[in-house]
């Protein structure tokens, strides 16, 4: 039984919900419809297809689908469904959100623990939403002697940063928010951007352990971006451009990971070290400095810190996918649109669903390509999520000795490996590829 | 669309670099620092190079201005700064930067800047590689000499010798 609210009732939580519904439905029904007749009485109706438009008329128009189809598809089309819901945020956040679910599960079936069990019926399906809840419902508190400024718009910062690190990357053929032709050195300077946020953040809290954890990850994240930059090289010079979708279409025939497996090994590595995942989590080292950098925030706050970690997460692992698995190239698995759809429609037994003409909202390519992004996405966000059940943490040193003598003397082989192969006509004009 | 971006700019930099300058709080006047550096960064965008925009941002306000944020953090400004100031040298300092300023600006006025045409489309910074590797390779290979000359000097000036069980006092 919880302390805080002893007499918790879930029927009393129902009842309350349905209380709050009715007196909704009321209010609208009682103020609202008269206010909308009201508006509907002053202004006058624009006529189409010779009928007048009233609010009947425009529900019949919306549950037609010939008519709604076209509505849909000419939104799909515009940018702020790319920015909020397909290859950007929505998008990112769900696969976010699978992630936060399936770390803990996976990584509690390897410790031979149970892991999230009784939210929800089935295996704890439900915690993430309990943590959301939770994370909303707490108190932010903020340190007497923080630098409230800062504070305050570090989370909200970390999250933006993340999120236009998201919109790099490219999900299927154009599908992609910002389609730039220096995609890669875009995401190099969002990145950069990384270490500033938790260096402000931590500072700013005017506490020990964070400032100790945002030293530690300023170290991490500056020294790693030199390997990381490096690793990136061999693939840009194979490919012989910065944009991301055209790096993704230059591996139709072989993924570069099959060429140059040294870029891929380090580019891996320098991305566990850059998103402060074990062996590689100094910054929050629990046991050690409480939280790292994020001892401080609390509530929502250190919700928005997880979010961003998390959309950074997938992105990281979106550009692995997109610079070395040959994005969404890949066998062609979705089955094409059944074109009957179109103009019968289908018949199953007593029902006859169509004929929707503006059916095929989205292409048979786009769909394989999403899958096949989909599908190597989770594979390498299940190798970052790996360590995490097995290695312990590094010290500092080890850490910095790893990334400015060992890695960096690997980025550099794999450049040579690439020049090799484009010198020695293996790759470019008139080799494999 | 292009003037009142480009006002916009010039209002953020100086602006930034105003406050970098007059700031009491040294962390608010390194991000000051940060605004301004990401509006000259801007300033090349509005130059049609996203090249040099981008690197201005990866390398500037990513690297070099999170440097100075850390060293302002570690130090206290107390041991290292001694405050002089007067109006003197505050009014010798804004008519110094004025004259600066104007001199500046009769050069870029004199140079002829006036007569560019600016519809011609924007160089590929391939093409900009290419000729960095035919003909500005002297250049370019100075360029290397000095940064790796840079790269070696810093790891020389920051290898410290470990202390050996032989020097420590008994």
């Amino acid at each position: 039984m919880s302390v805080i609210a002893p007499k918790f009732k879930l029927s009393e939580f129902i009842k309350s919900l349905l209380d709050n519904i009715f007196w909704i439905i009321l209010l609208l029904v009682l103020i609202g419809v008269p206010a909308v007749f009201i508006i509907l009485f002053v202004i006058p109706m624009p006529v189409i297809d010779g009928e007048l438009l009233t609010p009947f008329l425009a529900l019949t128009w919306l549950a037609d689908p010939t008519r709604i189809l076209p509505v849909v598809k000419a939104f799909m089309g515009t940018d702020i469904f790319r920015v909020m819901a397909f290859p950007g945020f929505g998008f990112a956040a769900l696969l976010a959100a699978g992630t936060i679910f399936v770390e803990r599960k996976m990584l509690a079936k390897l410790q031979l623990r149970v892991g999230p069990f009784y939210c929800g019926k089935f295996e704890g399906i439900l915690q993430l939403m309990g943590d959301g809840l939770k994370l909303i419902s707490k108190e932010i508190i903020i340190p007497a002697k923080a630098d409230k400024p800062i504070f305050w718009a570090a989370p909200v910062l970390f999250v933006a940063a993340a999120a236009a690190f998201v919109a790099f990357i490219p999900v299927a053929p154009g599908w992609v928010v910002a389609d730039v032709d220096l995609g890669l050195l875009g995401v190099f300077a969002v990145i950069g951007f990384f270490p500033i946020i938790t260096i402000l953040s931590a500072w700013s809290a005017n506490s020990k352990f964070p400032f100790i954890g945002g030293i530690r990850a300023l170290f991490q994240m500056v020294s790693f971006e030199i390997p990381l930059i490096l690793s990136l090289l061999g693939v840009v010079m194979l490919t012989g451009s910065l944009n991301l979708s055209e790096i993704a279409a230059s591996q139709s025939v072989f993924p570069w990971i099959v060429f140059l497996p040294v870029g891929a090994i380090v580019f891996f590595i320098t991305m566990l070290a850059e998103l402060e995942r074990i062996p590689f989590d100094l910054p929050e080292a629990e046991s050690e400095i409480v939280a790292g950098w994020l001892t401080e925030l609390s509530g929502m706050m250190y919700g928005l810190v997880q979010l961003g970690t998390y959309l950074k997460l997938y992105a990281f692992a979106g550009l692995f996918v997109v610079l070395f698995l040959g994005g969404w190239n890949g066998p062609m698995i979705v089955p094409p649109f059944p074109a009957e759809l179109l103009t019968t429609g289908i018949t199953i037994g007593p029902i006859t669903a169509g004929p929707f003409p503006g059916l095929p909202l989205f292409t048979q390519e786009m769909l394989n390509g999403t899958l096949m992004f989909v599908l190597k996405t989770a594979g390498v966000i299940f190798f970052i999520l790996l360590p995490r059940g097995v290695f312990p943490r590094i010290r500092v040193d080890m850490l910095l000795n790893l990334g400015w003598s060992k890695l960096i003397g690997l980025a550099f082989v794999n450049i040579f490996i690439a020049l090799g192969l484009l010198y020695a006509g293996v790759l470019g004009p008139g080799g494999l590829q | 669309m292009a003037d009142a971006v480009f006002l916009a700019l010039t209002v953020i930099t100086i602006g930034s670099a105003i406050a970098a300058l007059e700031m009491r709080s040294l962390i608010y006047g390194s991000i000051a620092l940060m605004g301004t550096l990401g509006g000259v960064a801007g300033f090349f965008f509005l130059l049609d190079a996203p090249f040099v925009a981008l690197f201005q941002i990866a390398v500037y306000v990513g690297s070099i201005a999170v440097l100075i944020l850390f060293t302002v953090m570690l130090v206290k400004r107390e041991l290292i700064f001694k405050k002089i100031e007067d109006k003197r040298r505050k009014f010798a300092g804004i008519g110094l930067m004025l004259v600066f300023m104007v001199a500046l600006g009769a050069v870029f006025l004199d140079s002829g800047i006036k007569t560019i045409t600016t519809d011609e489309p924007a160089p590929d910074f391939r093409d900009i590689g290419i000729d960095f590797v035919t003909y500005y390779w002297p250049a370019l290979i100075l360029m290397g000499l000095i940064l790796a000359g840079s790269v070696t000097g810093s790891l020389v000036l920051a290898r410290r010798e470990d202390v050996e069980n032989d020097q420590r006092a008994n």
